[in-house]
């Protein structure tokens, strides 16, 4: 009963001198908390010579890539995504259609490291979908989430779509905007900043230019995908491998 | 002048065509040298065995991960100067960074801590900073050094945090530099642990569908195109009845509405 009582005081004590260096012991006893609890399989793949797959189907949906539109090899696209005719998806990008359909349209490009996301549900009601009409120029580095975006604009580069926000035609959004969510941004305007803001109107001669510049990257991405062979030659160098180490093919 | 430059492209194709063809005879090694879990001076990973870990997220260095927490595609966790360890049920999505400081203009040195079902949204950059359980870090955010995002926090998309910041429990911060918005209510607070949660299953989907073999992706694809779902009233009117097979049923707790809801 004493031996219990000394150690509830002795415990409370402890306990008192950990709250005053609150921030040093706490992170320490977190982080080996959480070592505690880990319990690391003895077979984790460390290093797979298969590296990632570009297309990764989950149940019945697969994404469907359109034989003359160009995916580079590091994109991943999981679930529900049409990459439809002429269209491209540049490095490193990530088109996760797990919860709703992901559709990049007709001659419109997604640059280099975006991600594109679909959410199950959209705060405005409509189907959280995430859309690209033809003609759009999504720029380097940016994420879209269950956004809607019509024909012929052009989302500058490290933007932010989020949930609901639609792009009306015509549009221009500025490097770095980020677009609340179930915002929409009205035909033939420029917007930017965090949030988006209205900015000026866009010129005739600019919306002139909107198409061309999808028509342009397109072009390059003709040359970037014929560097690329259709299937990989990796299942070469693993039957010389496997065949080095005598294991049967 | 053109057509010495025609004869140059079409003498400059024939070569590229020519490497091609030795690419397909294998000379040059192509097998990806990408390693998903990287060892670095004496540090090495820790993943729990229930944990996803896309196979193009790269895990570098000292490294914790605990149970049911999930590494999303393209992400990059770099523990080389310093420790990062993440929590159970935590989820850090698509091509976000999480590195670490091992010195910086204060002179403290900084893990990183990411607590118990914490949601990171995609492409978020997390510096040397401390995120407590069930907080939220909206896409595309940037915590630097110092941060300490408390408890049902959440930090908005977009949001620039910066050095030293602490954003106290149930506040939603945004803009860049980030400031006080508003407060979270008591249903979006449930909603951020709900999420986790949902991430939690797809990521057990996900990480299913990459750790398949050759023989089973290519299995699929023939049920894919024998059980390719059709109309159900043309199919109905034919008088055929269709099953899926249950290799390409998805789990149902991945829909959000079927999720069983957390206590």
């Amino acid at each position: 009963m004493a031996a219990s009582i000394a150690a509830r005081i002795s415990r409370k004590a402890a306990a008192s001198a950990f709250s005053s260096n609150r921030h040093v012991i706490s992170s320490r006893g977190f982080a080996t908390e959480a070592a505690k609890t880990i319990s690391p399989s003895s077979d984790l793949v460390k290093w797979d010579y298969r590296g990632q797959r570009k297309i990764i189907p989950l149940g019945q949906w697969v994404p469907k890539v359109a034989v003359d539109a160009y995916v580079a090899p590091n994109v991943v696209l999981a679930g529900q995504v049409t990459v439809i005719d002429r269209a491209s998806v540049w490095n490193g990008s990530v088109l996760r259609g797990d919860l709703n359909k992901i559709t990049v349209g007709f001659l419109s490009n997604v640059q280099e490291r975006c991600v594109i996301h679909a959410a199950w549900s959209s705060p405005t009601g409509l189907p959280a979908e995430t859309s690209i009409d033809r003609y759009v120029t999504i720029g380097a580095y940016c994420l879209l989430r269950s956004c809607t975006i019509e024909p012929e604009c052009i989302i500058g580069q490290h933007s932010i779509l989020m949930e609901g926000s639609l792009v009306e035609t015509h549009s221009i959004l500025e490097a770095g905007s980020v677009v609340p969510p179930g915002r929409i941004i009205p035909t033939g305007e420029l917007w930017g900043g965090n949030p988006a803001r209205f900015i000026r109107a866009v010129t005739h001669e600019e919306t002139l230019e909107i198409s061309k510049l999808a028509v342009a990257i397109n072009d390059l991405s003709g040359e970037h995908s014929s560097e690329f062979l259709p299937y990989s030659t990796v299942y070469l160098e693993v039957e010389k491998f496997k065949k080095s180490l005598g294991i049967t093919i | 002048m053109g057509t010495l430059g025609k004869a140059i492209y079409t003498v400059g194709f024939w070569i590229r065509e020519t490497g091609q063809g030795l690419d397909r005879l294998g000379c040059r090694l192509q097998v990806s040298r990408h390693r998903t879990l990287m060892n670095i001076f004496d540090k090495a990973p820790v993943v729990d065995r229930d944990a996803f870990v896309a196979p193009s997220a790269s895990i570098i260095g000292d490294v914790q991960l605990g149970r049911g927490s999930s590494i999303w595609y393209g992400c990059v966790l770099r523990g080389d100067v310093n420790s990062i360890s993440i929590g159970s049920g935590t989820n850090i999505q698509d091509n976000s960074l999480v590195h670490v400081a091992k010195s910086n203009l204060n002179g403290k040195v900084l893990p990183t801590i990411i607590g118990n079902s914490v949601t990171v949204g995609h492409s978020a950059v997390l510096h040397g900073c401390t995120v407590e359980d069930e907080a939220f870090v909206g896409m595309g955010a940037t915590l630097l050094d110092g941060v300490y995002v408390e408890k049902h926090a959440m930090v908005a998309a977009g949001a620039l945090v910066r050095q030293n910041t602490r954003i106290p429990c149930g506040e939603v911060w945004g803009g860049s530099p980030a400031k006080f918005l508003r407060k979270l209510t008591e249903e979006e607070m449930a909603f951020i642990s709900q999420s986790a949660l949902n991430y939690s299953n797809l990521a057990q989907v996900h990480a299913a569908e990459n750790a398949k073999s050759f023989d089973e992706i290519e299995f699929e694809k023939l049920l894919r195109k024998k059980f390719a779902r059709r109309d159900e009233e043309y199919d109905s009117m034919l008088g055929v009845v269709r099953e899926t097979p249950p290799e390409l049923i998805l789990p149902d707790n991945i829909m959000p509405d079927k999720v069983a809801k957390t206590a």
